[in-house]
């Protein structure tokens, strides 16, 4: 169920629709390399049928966000690490999305840039988004104290309001 | 950029991206377009031809001498009520012999005898407005000889048969070739297109990922079709107009005793059928190429 709607009951012309109340973030950034910083994070705003206005306020609203104003003219070949997952969150939460999902996002990535990216993360969640982390980091999921659940073999094994990774 | 804006340049660059591709594919719609054209046109050629010989087509029954003016004029009347029909004219005897010695009198080889009785019959001049009825109706009067009022029948329909026999072999050999080209034009415009759909595919799976609607992923891909049948009717039409003078001119000298002409009219009427023609492959190439890619 996500916000009041049974996914397994959608028809698939609904699919897209629901996926815009989704923003995803994944371990390997999956940025066009073609496209600058602020087009990245534009086109998800340009397929999904918004007008030109609409789609700079909010890649603008959306950079400042994640701190890359600075960087919006560059290709992600230019960036580091860090920078990009930057780009890929601000891309996902420019749709003002209900739910971030966060899949390994500090997978690729050395561990002083991990807090950035966590607590880049950590802010959206404050902001009103609800954050959802795969992880297998360990010190994350110790250092945050949120809500955990467990998966092993994709069943829920443990449900955990303010837990600690057990390995 | 707007939606419009993204479609249309993800579809030039699409197009560009691929130039080999792009190219062939267009040269292949180009060449099916022109084999179209050419055969639409000698279509229209030899049915004005056919016309022309059609509205030439008689039948002339001869009749007997001694048969009653009022047993003619009823065959006559059957004739006319025949929806084949046109017009029947009446010739009598006197009348025919006086258009033969018109006709001996500008052609000095023709010498005409001074004959006691004249020998030539009255007869029904039978004008068709159909060539194609002529079998038919020349069946139904032959019936009629050697029962009083007619004594022969002419009918000479070969060459529009001949013709009618050309055009009708040439339309389904036309079609035949024409499906044919269709088939491979559809072939490479989807070879061409599942290219550009496989370059771009980490794209259209971000598309996909932010929530853009199918429809919107295939437009590009659907432009770009269009662009590539676009480019073909416009090559295949220059290659129309390049060699529309020197072939009717070669035509004009060839069959100078048909006047066809098929006009501007008929020339803009063609340019935009092919047109249409071209975008409707292109689109519908590119719809079958990434249906099969966006049902994964």
């Amino acid at each position: 169920m996500i916000d009041g709607e049974d996914v397994a009951l959608l028809r698939r012309s609904q699919v897209p629709h629901l996926r815009r109340k989704i923003g995803i973030v994944f371990q390997d950034f999956k940025l066009l390399p073609t496209k600058t910083v602020a087009e990245n994070v534009a086109f998800a705003l340009v397929v999904t049928g918004h007008s030109g206005s609409v789609v700079r306020e909010e890649t603008d609203r959306a950079l400042s966000l994640v701190g890359l104003t600075h960087r919006r003219g560059h290709f992600p070949r230019e960036l580091s690490g860090g920078e990009q997952q930057r780009t890929a969150i601000a891309r996902a939460l420019v749709n003002k999305p209900r739910i971030l999902i966060a899949d390994e996002p500090t997978g690729n990535l050395d561990p002083v840039t991990t807090w950035e990216i966590i607590k880049l993360l950590v802010r959206v969640q404050e902001l009103g988004t609800t954050l959802m982390v795969a992880t297998h980091n360990a010190e994350i999921v110790n250092a945050l104290r949120q809500r955990v659940l467990h998966l092993d073999h994709g069943a829920i094994v443990r449900d955990e309001k303010e837990g600690l990774y057990a390995a | 950029m707007s939606r419009l804006g993204y479609v249309l340049s993800a579809a030039w660059q699409g197009f560009w991206r691929n130039p080999v591709m792009s190219v062939a594919s267009t040269l292949t719609v180009a060449v099916m377009l022109l084999l179209g054209a050419f055969f639409v046109m000698t279509d229209r050629g030899l049915q004005a031809a056919v016309g022309i010989l059609e509205s030439k087509v008689e039948l002339i029954v001869y009749l007997e001498d001694d048969a009653k003016p009022t047993d003619v004029l009823e065959l006559r009347g059957r004739i006319e009520a025949d929806p084949a029909v046109d017009a029947v004219v009446y010739v009598s005897k006197d009348e025919a012999l006086q258009r033969l010695k018109e006709i001996a009198a500008r052609r000095p080889e023709l010498a005409i005898e001074t004959v006691s009785t004249n020998p030539l019959p009255n007869t029904l001049e039978v004008k068709l407005r159909s060539a194609q009825e002529t079998r038919r109706l020349s069946g139904l009067l032959r019936e009629e000889v050697g029962r009083g009022v007619v004594y022969d029948l002419v009918d000479n329909p070969t060459v529009v048969d001949k013709l009618l026999t050309i055009t009708s072999v040439l339309s389904i050999g036309g079609l035949v070739v024409l499906g044919m080209m269709l088939f491979v034009a559809l072939f490479v415009i989807v070879n061409t297109i599942r290219i550009a759909v496989h370059a771009r595919r980490d794209e259209i799976e971000i598309m996909k990922l932010v929530g853009a609607t199918d429809w919107f992923v295939r437009w590009p891909f659907i432009v770009e079709g269009m662009l590539v049948g676009a480019f073909g009717a416009f090559v295949a039409l220059a290659a129309i107009g390049a060699a529309a003078g020197p072939v009717s001119n070669a035509l004009i000298g060839f069959l100078d005793i048909l006047p066809v002409s098929l006009g501007p009219n008929f020339m803009v009427q063609l340019a935009a059928g092919v047109l249409a023609f071209a975008l409707l492959v292109g689109a519908g190439g590119a719809t079958l190429s990434v249906r099969t890619h966006l049902a994964k």
